[in-house]
């Protein structure tokens, strides 16, 4: 009555014995990616701008004789990837970070190699680069990275051909940006592109909102400890501001589905469905690399509006102060390390760099200006980080990690209205600061 | 079970190497889990002793509550949806019918993707502006299917349900063959219509897969893992974070191992309790026999 | 025929979900032929004004070639420590009465309720300090592990059906344990032991946890990690990301058309009977 199965015996038989077979060569076999003898592995965030990591590696390698493998995880995991094997055997030699309290766990933990010794050596691999950068990699008085990539600082791009329809300019003050929403929705596009499911964008718009309406000291006093902050007058203001732009339909009602990390956004403010983008400068080589077109004609920037009575200086920035590499004490091969390490000021990173519309901050960048994907860009972009008083470091990464996930959603709740004011400010109280 | 004693019997080295294998790879982790639960732990410098600090944060957790809740009302909707939807299925691909062949056989096309695929390939579907959702506004309005939570939950069951339909409607699909044809004819002579038969035959003779069927949604319901991480990343706010999610949050974000290792024996005793609930309630008299011993 | 009469109302509702089922894996397929702009342009739904291949071509040469090769070895490694491990499992469930043979049944359903991220934390520090961390083999041992409890669980099942007479006709001639494994119970669990290749293989292709934290580097991708990179790395390149989608599945696709009733009845084995 029942329906076997109709495997013919030969079959089970065969195939089980092939599968053995194979499973006792192919494990055997498997993969040998563990440590190598003569390699330096290098671990970096993966995105668009590996295209020069991968170029600058091969050039080390060709006349090194310790080769450096370059290991790239997706943003998204970067840093949860790091911590796990950051103390396992299985640890790089060279990683990406953030600088600032991005290492400061490791360096507590004793894991990171102090860089001094090197530029005892080497004094241009300190003396290359802008003071100001370099010093965020130093804790308690010793360097622990070398900047690497460039700085990024948060910028609003927008759509040049969806303003001029509208007949909007990039808005120099809150009501400029205030009036260009009304207008840009009376002309039917998104006024301003989000991608809220990623959440982090989100917390640009709270970054400026701080700076500008409070000024850089508030988030430094939360991030002390002071509870009073999240409470304070100011804060609320801020929190008002947000909800003011939120309400008047500025990023559409569908933010919270949308990705910059899928490319929703970008592609948005690219195909004129929205006119504006709050976007780290790395918006730019995104672009660059999904829509040239757009890129080259249409993409347009500016810096963030400033907020009448607001006590923040309208020329800070925020965002990203730099990347750095850092070197594990394990490393076996320091020397090459530091070979590798002074390639970051070398003439070509830094003219690769720019290529992709990346800002390193060596004291050779200035003169490659010229040589940039978008020279505009790159200047107006390095005249803007030259000028600005403070540059906030994203408070996602000023925090500790474990803060991170809680403020995200935090954010994301309060901006989309399914949190109000006092269970926002208490919840930013209730996050552990270092 | 009265035959020969002892002669002819395998000894237990015949289990030893699958015990001894499942043993190092799966229950000595979960022992370290269970010890981990007690102490403190960033992955960097050593674990510390902690006593029941975890365990204390754990119950006043609200987000801590509301993964567990959102895991078995995530669970709950998945097996309401898929059971009746796969019975029928199942029950009408039985039929020996050309059309029902061809049918299933597109049916079980989302059987060969991989979870992570299906999820890559819904979040592509829905997108709110390049998707589907943008060209049918009458159905999904401004397509803010991850913006709230409501449709967020609604979009996890779905591609769930449009994944796994296909393995549960093969099960009942499978029984469904074997219910004995002089059962129908008997009926048909007693006059019974289709629907009756359908509810006084078909569905008794289906009771032991459909106990099978509901521990495997239960189970794979609770450890849903990848289509959060891809879907929604337990958003918007922690809308979504159900517990395994909100497990793999606490141990790979925030680093906060101990925690993490508490949520996961939380959710191991969770399923432990429910799937042995599924087994005693349905009392199912094969089902015991195959689990005799528990 | 048990229904004589066609079923109006089972014909539209097999239709409706021939609608769920299809219309995404058309929106998938039209993808992949088309141009990124075309796209974003015409929407999902549009045939492909401009035919291409262009997305399969770029995905092979980013590197899906080798997922694949790595997938496949991971399916083929856990298929065969599980086929080559569970048999005799299941056969000593079935018939020894030891004590220790119990509490290893309980174990492994105890096992059924231990969901793989559970034990991902520790996982990870036994496979690194094994030296197994970003290794294939890292990924097989713990998934072949977590696909042992339901195919015991399949395989007792099967396995019990075979009547105590069986047995004993066996015995009674002297047969050892040996004998009666290879000469009674695997030819009558062949169904079942079809059933459990077909379980296993699937558990090691789906993979997701164990590679996302065991694994790293390009070599030891897996095709879900490579999706999931995809997804996060480059975008909205929705049509390359659909390409890579319909990519990871042909292997199965392959499996299915040629195998299609082994498979399915594999499959139908899960419920038991």
């Amino acid at each position: 009555m029942k329906q076997r199965a109709r495997f013919p015996r030969t079959a089970v038989v065969g195939g089980a014995a092939l599968a053995m077979v194979l499973s006792l060569s192919a494990c055997g076999g498997g993969s040998d990616a563990a440590d190598g003898g003569d390699t330096i592995r290098v671990l970096v965030y993966g995105d668009a701008t590996n295209k020069v990591e991968k170029e600058l590696v091969a050039t080390f390698n060709k006349t090194s004789k310790v080769k450096v493998v370059l290991d790239t995880i997706p943003g998204a995991d970067y840093q949860a990837k790091l911590q796990t094997i950051i103390s396992s055997k299985q640890a790089p030699d060279v990683f990406f970070n953030w600088g600032g309290g991005s290492i400061k766990p490791f360096v507590d933990a004793g894991l990171l190699l102090p860089l001094d010794p090197f530029i005892a050596k080497e004094p241009d691999l300190k003396a290359k680069f802008l003071p100001s950068v370099f010093n965020s990699a130093v804790i308690d008085g010793t360097s622990y990275g070398v900047p690497m990539r460039g700085t990024q600082p948060v910028l609003l791009f927008n759509n040049g051909k969806v303003l001029k329809k509208a007949g909007v300019k990039p808005p120099k003050t809150w009501d400029d940006l205030l009036a260009a929403v009304k207008a840009l929705k009376a002309d039917g596009v998104t006024p301003i592109a989000l991608g809220g499911g990623d959440r982090w964008p989100t917390l640009m718009w709270f970054e400026y909102l701080y700076d500008r309406v409070a000024g850089p000291e508030l988030f430094q006093k939360a991030l002390d400890g002071d509870q009073d902050a999240w409470g304070s007058p100011d804060s609320r203001k801020a929190l008002g501001k947000i909800r003011e732009l939120v309400d008047a339909g500025a990023f559409g009602t569908n933010y919270d589905s949308v990705k910059f990390t899928d490319q929703g956004s970008p592609t948005l403010l690219a195909t004129g469905k929205a006119a504006f983008e709050l976007m780290g400068s790395w918006e730019y080589s995104t672009q660059q690399d999904a829509h040239p077109e757009f890129a080259e004609t249409d993409l347009g920037y500016s810096a963030f509006p400033s907020v009448e009575g607001g006590k923040g200086d309208p020329a800070n920035i925020v965002g990203n102060t730099n990347n750095f590499y850092s070197v594990l004490k394990k490393t076996k091969h320091p020397q090459a390390v530091a070979e590798f390490l002074k390639l970051m000021y070398s003439d070509q990173f830094v003219k690769a760099q720019l290529g992709i519309g990346n800002l390193p901050t060596t004291t050779n960048t200035e003169g490659f200006l010229d040589t940039a994907a978008s020279p505009d860009f790159a200047k107006f972009q390095y005249d803007l980080v030259k000028a600005a008083p403070t540059f906030q470091l994203s408070w996602d990464q000023a925090y500790p990690q474990s803060a991170a996930t809680t403020m995200h959603q935090s954010l994301q709740q309060f901006f989309n209205g399914s949190m109000d004011e006092d269970a926002f400010v208490a919840a930013m109280q209730a996050l552990p600061t270092s | 079970m009265k035959s020969t004693l002892g002669a002819g019997r395998p000894g237990f080295l015949w289990a030893a190497p699958a015990a001894v294998f499942f043993g190092l790879f799966a229950i000595v982790p979960l022992l370290m889990v269970a010890v981990l639960s007690f102490a403190s732990w960033d992955g960097l410098s050593d674990p510390e002793f902690a006593g029941l600090d975890n365990w204390k944060k754990l119950l006043d957790d609200p987000v801590m509550i509301k993964s567990l809740w959102l895991s078995v009302l995530l669970t709950l909707l998945g097996v309401v949806v898929q059971t009746p939807l796969s019975i029928l299925l199942g029950v009408w691909a039985a039929g020996h019918q050309r059309n029902r062949a061809v049918l299933s056989a597109i049916y079980f096309v989302p059987m060969l993707l991989s979870i992570a695929a299906v999820s890559v390939l819904w979040r592509a579907v829905l997108d709110p502006n390049f998707g589907v959702p943008a060209q049918a506004t009458w159905l999904f309005g401004d397509g803010n299917l991850f913006g709230m939570q409501s449709s967020a939950i609604g979009v996890l069951v779905f591609v769930s349900t449009w994944q796994f339909t296909p393995l549960h409607t093969l099960i009942y699909q499978g029984a469904a063959r074997a219910v004995p044809q002089v059962l129908y004819q008997a009926a048909q002579i007693d006059g019974a219509g289709t629907v009756r038969q359908f509810f006084h035959i078909t569905l008794p003779q289906l009771r032991n897969s459909i106990i099978t069927s509901m521990i495997l949604m239960v189970v794979g319901g609770l450890t849903t893992f990848d289509t959060v991480l891809i879907l929604t990343q337990g958003g918007p706010g922690s809308d979504t974070t159900i517990s395994a999610y909100y497990m793999y949050q606490k141990a790979f974000k925030s680093f906060d191992y101990g925690a993490a290792s508490a949520i996961a024996l939380l959710l191991v005793l969770v399923s432990t309790l429910i799937s042995l609930i599924v087994v005693r309630l349905s009392g199912y008299d094969k089902m015991r026999s195959t689990m005799e011993g528990l | 025929m048990r229904k004589s009469r066609p079923n109006y109302l089972a014909g539209f509702g097999s239709l409706i979900w021939l609608l769920v089922v299809g219309l995404p894996l058309y929106v998938m397929l039209v993808a992949t032929f088309q141009s990124r702009p075309d796209y974003a342009a015409n929407g999902p739904l549009a045939f492909p004004e401009h035919f291409t291949l262009d997305n399969y071509v770029n995905d092979l040469n980013s590197g899906f070639a080798q997922y694949f090769v790595n997938t496949v070895i991971v399916t083929v490694c856990v298929v065969g420590i599980v086929v080559l491990l569970v048999p005799p499992l299941a056969y000593t469930i079935v018939r020894s009465r030891g004590r220790a043979t119990t509490t290893v049944f309980r174990l492994f359903l105890l096992g059924l309720a231990i969901p793989s991220q559970a034990v991902i934390v520790p996982m990870f520090f036994v496979i690194s300090e094994a030296g197994l961390y970003d290794n294939l083999i890292g990924v097989i041992l713990p998934t072949a592990a977590f696909a042992m409890p339901v195919c015991a669980l399949i395989l007792t099942g099967v396995m019990r059906d075979i009547t105590p007479d069986l047995y004993e006709a066996m015995t009674i001639d002297g047969a050892s344990p040996r004998r009666v494994f290879f000469q009674l119970v695997l030819p009558l669990s062949r169904s079942g032991v079809s059933t459990i290749i077909v379980f296993s293989a699937l558990q090691a292709w789906n993979g997701f946890l164990f590679p996302l934290v065991l694994t790293q580097s390009a070599e030891t991708k897996v095709i879900t990690m490579g999706l999931y990179d995809f997804q996060t790395e480059h975008g909205v390149d929705t049509p390359g990301l659909l390409a890579a989608v319909v990519l990871s599945m042909l292997p199965i696709l392959i499996v299915y058309l040629f195998a299609r009733r082994a498979l399915v009845q594999g499959l139908m084995g899960v419920g038991g009977k």
